[in-house]
C-alpha cells in the first residue's frame, strides 16, 4: 500500500511538473500591444502613419466618401449589379440601415480615434530623438486630421448650415473606452471643436514643410476657408483662401495640362492629395471605370446624364474632357463615366482632398459679387478653357451663386463637394426632387442600436 | 522552454519504467478457452474480463481467447455485439469453452466516452453511437456526411454540393462540434484562406464556400462515431464541448490471420435537381410583353416613369432576336461526373501486436465543369504489449487532398450564378471559336461568361495533414492504470488562385495570381490516472489526469498581377507587379487542462457520475484564464429490479438524468488585449488601432439539463431511447456592436443567452427475423425549439452579404437566425403588380416595414432507415427529413425579375428568367402569385417574404442493394460483397432552388443562416463496389 501511494505520488509529481512548464500566455508576432505603442518617439512616427492610414479606408477617403456623397447628387447615377443599397443612394432615399452609411461612419470615427490616442500621448513623451519641431509638427498634422475628419462628418450627418441647429455630430476628443458613448453635440459646438481643432494645427504647422502628400499648414488654411465658408463666415473664408492662393506654393496648371492633375501625381494644384500605390490601392478606379469594356455592373458610380447635359451647355469647357459619355459599352449609356480616375493597372489613383482651384472658388463666393468675386471665378474659368463671365451674365446675388454651384461642378465632381454644396444653399428638393430633410445622411441605425438611442437621428429619417 | 517539457517527459517515462518491475504480484494463472456460437463457430473480437478487476483481453478471429486470473475462483465476463452478456464462474478450470447466445439487444454493446468506454446499459448521459457497417462505402469525403440522418438530435445539413465541401453538423441545435479523433481533438475548420466571394471591385462579399478539414479523414478507416450529446458526457471535455462532441475511433487490428481488405467502388454522379429557364423565343416574348405593360402604362400617365423619362427605350426595335441561338447554360456548366474510390487494408496481428494498415485514393468531379477533389491517404494503429502491465501504441494517418475549387461558389458571381442569370440568346463560343462576350448580350449581372470563368479561373487548396498519437499504458496494480499520450496535428496547405489574362477581371491587369500558404501544428499530452474496482456490487471507477495542448499557426500570402500573355505560367513569381495581400494572420494558443471523473453503480442498478474538469487558456485576459465545468449524471436501470426482472416483455427499462456545464473559447486567437496592427502610408510603415478589448473577458458557460429513457421490448425487437433536453448557453462570446465613437464597431465580450429546448425520439424495431430474411427499421426523430433569451444589443439587425440590405434580425425571444423583410401580399388582380403590408401605415413600403419572416431552423428532423436482407441479398433505404425550415431564397429576385432591367434606357436585358414566370400576371383579373412583368418598374423587393419558401424536406438519400457471395462460391476468398447503391435519389419539397439544404456562406454563421444564392447544387450519386477480403 505504501507503494501504492508512492507511485501515485511520483506520477503525480512528475505530471504537475510536465504541466507548468508551459505558460497561458502567447503574443500575436503580427501585433503590438497598445501599451508599448507610445514609448518613445518611433512609435510616435509610427503611430502618425497609421493615422493618413486610415484615412486610406476603402470607405472614407480610399474612395466612398467623396463617391458616395456625390452619388447622393446630381452629378451621379448608381450601377453596380442592383446593389439596393447603392441604389438607394442614387435615388437620394437612403434608409438608415444602409450598410454603405454604416460603414463610412465607421471608418471616420477610427480615424478619429487615431488621432485622439496620439494627441492624448504626445505631450507625455520625453525622448531625446525628438525635437520641439518635430513633436509640434505631429501634434499639429493629428489635430488638422482630427478636424477634418469631425467636419467630414459633421457635413454628411449634421445640419452645418444652419449654425443653430441642434444636430451637429458627436465630437470626440479623448480616448475612448469600449462602453463609452459621444452624444451628438450642436451644429455651433461642433463647429467650435473643429474650428479650434484646426486654428491650433494652423498655428502649430506653421514654418514646417510643406508635403502635399501629409496635412500641411496649406491644407490646414485651405480647409479653415472650407470649414469658414460652410460656416458662412466669410470674410474669414475669403481670408484663408486668398492666402493659399497667394502663397504662391500651388498654383493652377496651363489650360492645356490641367489634365495632369488627374493622370500625374502631386501636380501644384494638391494641397492635400492622399497618396496610393501599386502595393496600396484604392478603389477609385475599381468603381468608377474598371476597365475599357466594363458594363454598368462593373461600374458603382456612373457620371448621370445631368453631368452630360451640363458639359454639353458649356462647350469650350476643358474639364468636359474628364468625363466620357461616349466610348461607352451600350450598356452604361445614357449614363457616363468619370476620367478622373483612370489607371487600371496600377490603381493608385489619390483622392483629392484640397485643391488650389477649390480656393479660387471660395475666394469668389464668400467676396461675393459685390466683393470681387468675379474676378477669382473668372480666373479659374479662363485657366479651364471657359469665357470670362460679365455683369450681364451674373447681373445679381442669385445668379452669381448659381454660376458658382456651376463652376464648382464642373471643376470638383466626382471629388466629392457636390451633394454639400446643394446642402448648403438648400437646393436638395429643387435639384433631386426629394424632401429637404435629405440635406443630409441618416445617423447609421447602427449607431443608434448600440448606443442604445443615445444618439438622435436626423428628422424625416 | 521546449527543451524543459522534453526533460520533464523523459523524466515521467523513466519513472513509469522505474516503477513498472515493483508491481508484479499475486498468484495468478492462466485460463484459455474458446468462444463460439450457437452454431458453433468462433466468435471474434469478445471482451472478456474477470469481474471485479481491470484485467480483461478479446477473443481472436477463431474465438479463443487467453486471460490470467487472480485466483481460481474468479468470474470472467464476456460480451460482444450482438450477443447476450454470459458471466462464467471458474473452478480452477485451465480450458474452458463458452456458447454466447445471440441478441437483438443493443445495452450491452460498449460505447467509446469521453476518456475511457462504457457499456451502453452503463450509460447515464444521452451518446448516439454508429458503427462502421451503418455508414461504409458512402460515396462521400466527409465523415459527417455518412451519419447525416441516422441520428436523433444530430441534424446534418450540405450547405452546398461541391467536392470537399464542409458539412453543416448542428448537435441540439449547437454548431460545430469538437471532433475527437483516437483521443486527439482536430482542427475542423476551413484551413484556407482562398476569398471565393468579391465583388467587381474585388471586395469580399462574404464567406464563400466552406471546405472542411474533416474530409482530411477516410470515413472507410472509421471503426465508430459516437457523439456526445448532453453536458454531463461532454463535459469531460470541458471548454470545448459547448457545442457537442464527435468522438470518431478508426480500425484497430485484431490477433490471428492477417486479413486483406479490398473495397472500391465507382460511379457517375448528376446534378439532382436543375432550374428550368425560359428559351430563346420565350425569353424574346417576355421582355417584350414587359415593355408593352410600361408602355400601358406610360400612355395612360405620362409621368408615370419619373420625369424626363426617354419613352423610346419601350419602342425601340431590340437589337436582338431568338435567332437560332437558345443556349441552355446550366447543361453548359454541369456534366456526369465520375467517382472513384479505392481502398486496401490489412490487418492482424497476435496476442503482443496488432496493427491496421490502409491506404486509400479517393477521386471525386464535381457536378460543375473542371472542378473536383481528390484525397490520398494512409493509417497505421498499431498496439503492442511489452510486459503483461505495459502497452504502447500509435495511431498515425497521413493524407493529402487536392481541391480544384468552384470559383465564387456561393456568391453572385460565381459559375452557377452567372449560368442562372446567363441570357439564352448568348452562344457559348463565337464564331471565331473564342468565348462569347456576355457584354454583347446582356447589359448586366454576369461577372463573365460562366464557361469562361470556368476554365479561365483556376483556384485550387492542396493539403498535407498528418495526425498521429504515441500513447504508453501501464497497469500500477490491477485497479489502477495510467496512460499518457502525445499527438500532434500537422497541417500544410496551399491555396492558389488565377485569373488568366483572358478572364474579365484579369484583363485590364494582365492576368492576376494569388498564392498563400498555411500551416499548423497542434501538439497535445494526456496523462491519465484511471482506476477501477469492484467492492461487492459496489462498481467504482474513476479517473484523473491533466492535459496541456497548443496550437502555433502561420499564414501568408501574396499576390501579383500582370502575367505573360500566351503563356501558361500562373505562379505569382512571375508577375509584373506583386501587390498586398492582406489575410489573417497565424495563431498561437495554449490550454491547460485537469479533468477527474468518478463513476459508480450498484449491481449495474443504479448509476451515478460526476465529473469535472478545469481549463486554463490563452485566450482570455490573465485572471480570467480559467473555467470549471462540472457535471452530474444519474440512471436506474429498473429492469433489474426485482419486480421487473422476469418481464418478458419489457426487457430493457432505464431512466437517464444529468445536469453539467461545458464552455466555449472558440473566439480566436489574441483577442484579450488592445492591440495596434501594422499600416502603410507612402511606402512607410507604422501602426494602427486594431482592437479594443473586454478586460473581463471569459469563458461562455453552458448550462445543460438532459432528462432520458432507454426501452427495449422482447429482447430487442423494438428497443429505442427517447430525451427530453434544455441547453442554456450564458455568456455567450459575442462580437456586440458598440458606439462607432470608440474607433471600433464591435467588443468581443460575454453576453446574451440562447435557449435549445427540445425532444428527442429513436426507435429500433426487427419488424422480421428469421434465418432467410431479415426486415430492421430504424426510425427517429427530433422537436427542437431555439430561442434568444438575453442579448446586449437587442433588435440588431445583421446581413448575410456585406452588400445586401439586412436579410437577419437578432431579437430576444425570436429564434437565432430569423429573417428580416417586408412581407409580401400577393398580386393586385387588376395592376398584376406585387402588393406589401405596409406595416407602419404611412402610405409607402420601405424598410420600416420590415418584420420577422421565418426562420432557418427546423421545428423537427429525422430519418428513417429500412434494412432488409433476403439470404445472400441484402438492401438499405435511408431517408431524412426536415420541417419548418425556410430559405431566403435569394438568388430567385435575379431570376424572377420580371424583365426589369434595373433601370430604364437599356437596349439590352438584364437575366433570364425561370419558368415559374410564365405564371405571371397578363391581364386584369388574373390571379396569380407571379407579379407583372415590367422593364422599368422593379415589380418585387428582394428582401421580402416573396423569396422566404418553405424549405421542409423528405429526401430518400441512400438506396443500396447488395449480394454476398457463399463461402462456396469464392474458394480463394474469405468474402465478397457486391452492391449498387444511389445518393441522393430523391427529394419531396416545395423548395423552388436547386436544393433545400443548400446555403449559401457555408450556412456556418447561425445568425445568418439559411440563405440561398445559388450555392452549388448537389448531385444525384450511381456507384457500384465491391468489398473484398482475402
Amino acid at each position: 500500500m505504501k507503494r501504492f501511494i508512492k507511485n501515485i505520488f511520483s506520477i503525480c509529481a512528475a505530471g504537475t511538473l510536465l504541466f507548468s512548464c508551459q505558460k497561458l500566455d502567447v503574443n500575436s508576432p503580427t501585433d503590438v500591444a497598445t501599451e508599448q505603442v507610445f514609448k518613445d518617439a518611433n512609435g510616435l512616427r509610427s503611430a502618425l502613419i497609421g493615422l493618413y492610414s486610415n484615412l486610406q479606408q476603402r470607405e472614407y477617403y480610399g474612395a466612398y466618401y467623396p463617391l458616395m456623397a456625390d452619388l447622393n447628387s446630381d452629378i451621379c447615377t448608381a450601377g453596380g449589379y442592383d446593389i439596393p443599397a447603392l441604389n438607394e443612394i442614387g435615388a437620394h432615399a437612403i434608409t438608415s440601415s444602409n450598410l454603405y452609411v454604416e460603414r463610412m461612419y465607421l471608418a471616420m470615427y477610427k480615424c478619429i480615434a487615431n488621432a485622439n490616442a496620439i494627441l492624448a500621448s504626445v505631450d507625455g513623451i520625453s525622448d531625446p530623438n525628438l525635437s520641439a519641431e518635430e513633436k509640434s509638427s505631429i501634434k499639429g498634422q493629428a489635430l488638422a486630421i482630427r478636424g477634418m475628419v469631425h467636419f467630414d462628418a459633421l457635413r454628411m450627418f449634421g445640419y452645418h448650415w444652419d449654425n443653430t441647429s441642434a444636430n451637429g455630430v458627436p465630437i470626440v476628443l479623448t480616448v475612448q473606452q469600449a462602453a463609452d458613448v459621444v452624444t451628438r453635440s450642436t451644429v455651433a459646438e461642433s463647429y467650435t471643436a473643429i474650428l479650434k481643432d484646426l486654428n491650433d494645427a494652423n498655428a502649430l504647422l506653421s514654418g514646417a514643410t510643406v508635403d502635399a502628400k501629409y496635412s500641411n499648414q496649406l491644407f490646414v488654411k485651405g480647409l479653415l476657408a472650407r470649414v469658414y465658408l460652410y460656416k458662412k463666415d466669410y470674410t474669414i473664408a475669403a481670408d484663408f483662401a486668398t492666402s493659399v492662393i497667394n502663397d504662391g506654393t500651388f498654383s493652377l496648371l496651363n489650360t492645356e495640362d490641367f489634365i495632369t492633375i488627374y493622370s500625374g501625381r502631386l501636380s501644384s494644384e494638391s494641397i492635400f492629395e492622399l497618396s496610393f500605390d501599386a502595393q496600396n490601392q484604392s478603389v477609385f478606379n475599381g468603381t468608377t471605370y474598371v476597365r475599357t469594356d466594363a458594363l454598368r455592373t462593373e461600374v458603382f458610380f456612373l457620371a448621370s446624364q445631368q453631368l452630360s447635359d451640363f458639359f454639353n451647355a458649356r462647350p469650350t469647357d476643358k474639364r468636359a474632357e474628364l468625363v466620357d459619355f461616349v466610348n461607352n459599352d451600350a450598356g452604361i449609356l445614357p449614363d457616363g463615366r468619370t476620367l478622373k480616375y483612370r489607371g487600371e493597372v496600377t490603381k493608385d489613383n489619390p483622392a483629392y482632398i484640397l485643391r488650389i482651384a477649390e480656393m479660387y472658388l471660395i475666394a469668389a463666393e464668400a467676396k461675393k459679387l459685390t466683393g470681387g468675386g468675379l474676378t477669382f471665378l473668372n480666373t479659374l474659368r479662363k485657366n479651364r478653357g471657359m469665357d470670362d463671365l460679365t455683369g450681364t451674365d451674373v447681373p445679381d446675388a442669385t445668379s452669381f451663386t448659381n454660376a458658382i454651384l456651376d463652376e464648382r461642378e464642373a471643376e470638383l465632381n466626382f471629388e466629392g463637394h457636390r451633394f454639400f454644396d446643394l446642402a448648403r444653399f438648400q437646393k436638395i428638393e429643387e435639384v433631386l426632387g426629394v424632401a429637404n430633410t435629405n440635406s443630409v445622411f441618416p445617423i447609421p441605425l447602427r449607431e443608434i442600436t448600440a448606443t442604445r438611442d443615445q444618439l438622435t437621428q436626423n428628422p424625416g429619417f | 522552454m521546449k527543451n524543459k517539457s522534453v526533460l520533464h517527459c523523459i523524466s515521467s517515462l523513466l519513472i513509469i519504467f522505474l516503477l513498472s518491475p515493483a508491481i508484479l504480484t499475486a498468484q495468478s494463472y492462466t485460463v484459455k478457452g474458446i468462444v463460439k456460437d450457437a452454431a458453433g463457430s468462433g466468435i471474434a473480437s469478445v471482451s472478456i474480463n474477470v469481474k471485479g478487476k481491470s484485467a480483461g483481453t478479446t477473443s481472436i478471429a477463431d474465438g479463443s481467447f487467453s486471460l490470467q486470473v487472480s485466483g481460481p475462483k474468479a468470474v470472467l465476463e464476456f460480451s460482444s455485439v450482438g450477443f447476450k452478456n454470459k458471466s462464467v464462474v471458474l473452478n480452477a478450470e485451465e480450458n474452458i469453452v463458452v456458447v454466447l447466445q445471440e441478441s437483438s439487444s443493443q445495452l450491452g454493446e460498449v460505447v467509446v466516452t469521453g476518456y475511457g468506454t462504457q457499456k451502453k446499459s452503463n450509460l447515464t448521459g444521452a451518446v448516439a453511437s454508429i458503427g462502421n457497417k451503418d455508414f461504409k462505402d458512402q460515396p462521400v469525403s466527409n465523415l459527417a456526411g455518412s451519419i447525416q440522418g441516422k441520428l436523433s438530435g444530430i441534424n446534418v445539413t450540405s450547405p452546398s454540393g461541391t467536392p470537399g465541401a464542409g458539412l453543416l453538423v448542428s448537435i441540439r441545435g449547437a454548431q460545430n462540434p469538437l471532433y475527437v479523433v483516437d483521443g486527439i481533438p482536430m482542427i475542423s475548420e476551413s484551413n484556407s484562406s482562398l476569398s471565393t466571394s468579391f465583388n467587381t471591385s474585388g471586395e469580399e462579399t462574404g464567406q464563400g464556400q466552406n471546405i472542411s478539414s474533416i474530409a482530411d479523414i477516410n470515413p472507410n478507416d472509421i471503426e465508430s462515431i459516437e457523439i456526445l450529446k448532453d453536458a454531463s458526457s461532454a463535459a469531460i471535455y470541458g471548454s470545448r464541448a459547448s457545442n457537442g462532441v464527435v468522438l470518431v475511433t478508426t480500425k484497430k487490428g485484431k490477433a490471428g490471420k492477417t486479413q486483406i481488405g479490398f473495397n472500391m467502388y465507382s460511379g457517375f454522379q448528376k446534378v439532382a435537381k436543375k432550374i428550368d429557364f425560359l428559351n430563346a423565343n420565350q425569353f424574346v416574348d417576355f421582355i417584350n410583353e414587359a415593355r408593352s405593360n410600361d408602355q400601358k402604362l406610360y400612355n395612360a400617365d405620362n409621368n408615370i416613369f419619373g420625369p424626363g423619362f426617354d419613352a423610346s427605350v419601350l419602342t425601340d426595335p431590340l437589337n436582338y432576336s431568338a435567332g437560332n441561338v437558345n443556349t441552355v447554360w446550366l447543361d453548359q456548366i454541369f456534366r456526369t461526373a465520375p467517382v472513384n474510390n479505392y481502398e486496401m487494408n490489412v490487418k492482424g496481428g497476435n496476442e503482443k501486436t496488432k496493427f491496421y494498415i490502409s491506404g486509400g485514393y479517393f477521386d471525386q468531379q464535381g457536378i460543375v465543369i473542371e472542378n473536383y477533389f481528390k484525397r490520398m491517404n494512409a493509417r497505421i494503429n498499431i498496439d503492442h504489449t511489452v510486459t503483461d502491465r505495459f502497452t504502447i501504441g500509435t495511431n498515425m494517418s497521413i493524407s493529402k487532398t487536392q481541391n480544384r475549387r468552384s470559383f465564387n461558389d456561393d456568391t453572385y458571381s460565381g459559375i452557377v450564378t452567372n449560368a442562372i442569370g446567363a441570357s439564352p440568346l448568348m452562344p457559348v463560343y463565337d464564331a471565331a471559336g473564342n468565348y462569347s462576350k456576355f457584354e454583347e448580350y446582356q447589359v448586366s449581372w454576369l461577372s463573365d461568361n460562366p464557361v469562361k470563368s470556368a476554365h479561365e479561373i483556376v483556384g485550387t487548396t492542396d493539403s498535407y495533414r498528418l495526425l498521429g498519437s504515441v500513447f504508453g499504458e501501464y497497469k500500477i496494480t490491477n485497479s489502477l492504470k495510467f496512460k499518457t499520450s502525445w499527438s500532434a496535428d500537422y497541417v500544410a496547405l496551399t491555396d492558389k488562385l488565377f485569373l488568366s489574362p483572358i478572364t474579365t477581371d484579369g484583363a485590364p491587369i494582365g492576368g492576376r495570381a494569388t498564392k498563400a500558404n498555411f500551416n499548423s501544428q497542434t501538439w497535445l499530452n494526456e496523462n491519465i490516472l484511471s482506476f477501477q474496482k469492484s467492492y461487492g456490487k459496489n462498481n467504482i471507477s474513476a479517473l484523473a489526469g491533466f492535459t496541456q495542448q497548443g496550437t502555433t499557426s502561420d499564414r501568408n500570402a501574396t499576390s501579383g498581377q500582370g502575367f505573360p500573355l500566351g503563356s501558361d505560367l500562373s505562379d505569382v513569381s512571375v508577375a509584373a507587379i506583386i501587390t498586398r495581400t492582406p489575410v489573417a494572420p497565424g495563431g498561437n494558443n495554449r490550454l491547460h487542462s485537469y479533468l477527474a471523473r468518478v463513476t459508480y453503480d450498484y449491481d449495474g442498478k443504479y448509476l451515478a457520475s460526476v465529473a469535472i474538469r478545469a481549463d486554463g487558456s490563452s485566450r482570455f485576459p490573465t485572471g480570467k484564464q480559467y473555467g470549471y465545468f462540472p457535471s452530474f449524471s444519474a440512471g436506474w436501470n429498473i429492469n433489474r429490479e426485482k419486480f421487473m426482472e422476469n418481464s418478458k416483455t419489457l426487457t430493457a427499462l432505464k431512466l437517464r438524468a444529468s445536469y453539467g456545464f461545458t464552455g466555449d473559447q472558440e473566439i480566436g486567437d489574441y483577442q484579450n488585449k488592445p492591440l495596434w496592427q501594422p499600416a502603410i502610408y507612402n511606402g512607410q510603415s507604422g501602426l494602427k488601432p486594431k482592437l479594443i478589448t473586454d478586460p473581463n473577458l471569459t469563458w461562455q458557460k453552458n448550462k445543460g439539463f438532459n432528462i432520458g429513457i432507454d426501452f427495449e421490448f422482447w429482447n430487442g425487437i423494438i428497443s429505442g431511447s427517447s430525451d427530453y433536453f434544455v441547453n442554456t448557453r450564458t455568456d455567450l462570446l459575442n462580437y456586440v456592436p458598440i458606439a462607432g465613437t470608440t474607433g471600433f464597431a464591435t467588443l468581443l465580450t460575454n453576453g446574451g443567452e440562447v435557449e435549445d429546448k427540445g425532444f428527442e425520439f429513436n426507435v429500433t424495431t426487427r419488424n422480421i427475423s428469421n434465418t432467410h430474411f431479415k426486415w430492421t427499421t430504424n426510425f427517429n426523430i427530433t422537436f427542437q425549439k431555439n430561442r434568444l433569451l438575453k442579448t446586449p444589443v437587442d433588435n440588431q439587425l445583421l446581413s448575410s452579404f456585406n452588400d445586401l440590405n439586412p436579410t437577419h434580425i437578432l431579437k430576444v425571444g425570436q429564434p437565432i437566425g430569423s429573417f428580416w423583410g417586408v412581407k409580401y401580399t400577393g398580386v393586385n388582380p387588376q395592376t398584376g403588380d406585387a402588393t406589401f403590408e405596409d406595416l407602419d401605415k404611412n402610405g409607402t413600403v420601405d424598410a420600416d416595414d420590415a418584420q420577422i419572416l421565418g426562420k432557418a431552423r427546423p421545428d423537427f428532423y429525422g430519418g428513417l432507415t429500412n434494412t432488409f436482407r433476403f439470404n445472400n441479398f441484402d438492401m438499405m433505404i435511408a431517408a431524412q427529413f426536415s420541417s419548418g425550415n425556410k430559405v431566403y431564397n435569394l438568388i430567385r429576385p435575379v431570376y424572377e425579375n420580371l424583365g426589369y432591367g434595373n433601370d430604364g434606357g437599356l437596349d439590352q436585358v438584364y437575366a433570364n428568367n425561370s419558368v415559374n414566370s410564365l405564371k405571371r400576371w397578363q391581364n386584369p383579373g388574373d390571379v396569380t402569385d407571379v407579379p407583372r412583368a415590367s422593364f422599368i418598374t422593379k415589380n418585387y423587393i428582394e428582401n421580402s417574404s416573396m423569396f422566404v419558401e418553405d424549405a421542409s424536406f423528405f429526401r430518400i438519400r441512400t438506396v443500396n442493394i447488395g449480394y454476398t457471395f457463399s463461402k462456396k462460391s469464392i474458394k480463394f476468398l474469405t468474402g465478397l460483397h457486391v452492391y449498387a447503391q444511389v445518393q441522393n435519389l430523391f427529394v419531396f419539397t416545395k423548395y423552388k432552388g436547386f436544393d433545400p439544404e443548400v446555403s449559401s456562406n457555408g450556412g456556418n454563421i447561425d445568425r445568418t443562416a439559411g440563405v440561398d444564392y445559388a450555392a452549388y447544387p448537389p448531385a444525384r450519386t450511381f456507384t457500384f463496389g465491391f468489398n473484398l477480403n482475402l
